[in-house]
């Protein structure tokens, strides 16, 4: 059994914090504040730090889900919370503006992890807004050379979230994960000393 | 029992373990201590409230990291400590100054508990776990030097 984090980011009022709400077994916690952003978003409230959730899996491993805040004046926030995560899940909501817009915003920022593979994407909102399509966010995310899985989800859905991180274990199983330290492979704690930043 | 400190060396656990302790009895009405990884993992912990001790050490790790961020931001350099002062109580959360950057460290009192006083015993302990995680460092790499030459 191990611990496992896991980020969920992407812009405001995608869904991040109601994800991690729908499936987390704990009351998660969550920095709502009053949203005076209305040209933004007309949500009430909005994520200022981050929203943290568990979930634990059948085999007894445990995932620690964090939630960044959307807005591109937080993304200081986003390595803060991205770090020492597997995987990266960009919520994306095909409700707003320019998607389009946003999915490059967010592959942007998160290169590194997209860098090894441990990135999925999913649009909400499809059935209300259906263009772009999902092919249209392959396409885009092919352009830039990358090769990222995009999946449809309502994320007030339980299983539609379920099935999102099921894809992003999919992919995290298909990578070759066996570019730790050789002697240290499989002992967390060594991987964690390994990887900590130096005073 | 979270699976980093199922991971972490043993030795290491029970310094982190016992300086947990002792700073929990020398502050004068603490609530609690806890130490997490500097990503939010639980470490260690003595907590005499409801607070779940896994979520204290989820937050502790942002807070710390969003310190040290807003010091850079605004031009007052690296963040010592980071207060929250609260109706009920205070929490003081800091980095564990050790070589590598591994852990975070808190302290959670009633409002009778003087600042002073909560800064003055969190950053002893911290230095305690910095010296033992040091330490263990010192051994570790010596140990490694003499398998790769054996």
């Amino acid at each position: 059994m191990s611990e496992i984090k896991l980020l969920f980011a992407g812009p405001m009022g995608a869904g991040k914090t109601t994800a991690i709400r729908a499936i987390s077994e704990i009351e998660p916690i969550s920095t709502e504040v009053a949203n005076t952003d209305l040209i933004e978003s007309n949500k009430a409230e909005t994520t200022v730090a981050m929203d943290y959730g568990e979930l634990t899996l059948d085999t007894g491993d445990k995932l620690r889900l964090y939630g960044s805040p959307g807005q591109k004046r937080f993304e200081f926030m986003w390595p803060l919370l991205a770090e020492g995560a597997l995987g990266v899940v960009v919520l994306l909501d095909n409700s707003r503006t320019d998607p389009l817009a946003d999915l490059h915003d967010f592959l942007a920022a998160f290169d590194t992890q997209i860098g090894a593979g441990r990135v999925v994407i999913a649009v909400g909102r499809l059935d209300s807004h259906p263009h772009p399509s999902l092919d249209d966010y392959v396409a885009a995310v092919s352009r830039r050379g990358q090769f990222l899985p995009v999946v449809d989800a309502d994320v007030r859905q339980r299983d539609d979230v379920i099935g999102v991180l099921e894809v992003l274990f999919e992919q995290l199983n298909a990578l070759d994960l066996g570019d730790s330290p050789g002697a240290n492979e499989g002992d967390e704690w060594m991987r964690f000393v390994d990887q900590a930043r130096v005073q | 029992m979270t699976q980093i400190s199922r991971n972490l060396p043993l030795a290491l656990k029970g310094a982190i373990d016992a300086a947990v302790r002792d700073l929990h009895q020398r502050v004068p009405a603490a609530i609690g201590c806890v130490i997490a990884t500097v990503d939010g993992r639980l470490v260690s912990h003595v907590v005499d409230n409801e607070a779940d001790p896994q979520r204290i050490a989820a937050m502790i790790g942002s807070m710390v990291a969003l310190g040290e961020t807003i010091g850079r931001e605004v031009r007052i350099d690296r963040s010592q400590y980071v207060v929250v002062n609260a109706l009920n109580g205070t929490l003081l959360t800091q980095r564990v100054p050790s070589r590598k950057e591994l852990f975070v460290v808190s302290t959670l009192a009633r409002p009778t508990t003087n600042l002073g006083m909560l800064l003055h015993e969190t950053r002893s302990t911290a230095d305690v776990i910095a010296r033992a995680v040091d330490d263990w460092l010192d051994q570790h790499q010596a140990r490694s030097a003499e398998a790769a030459s054996a």
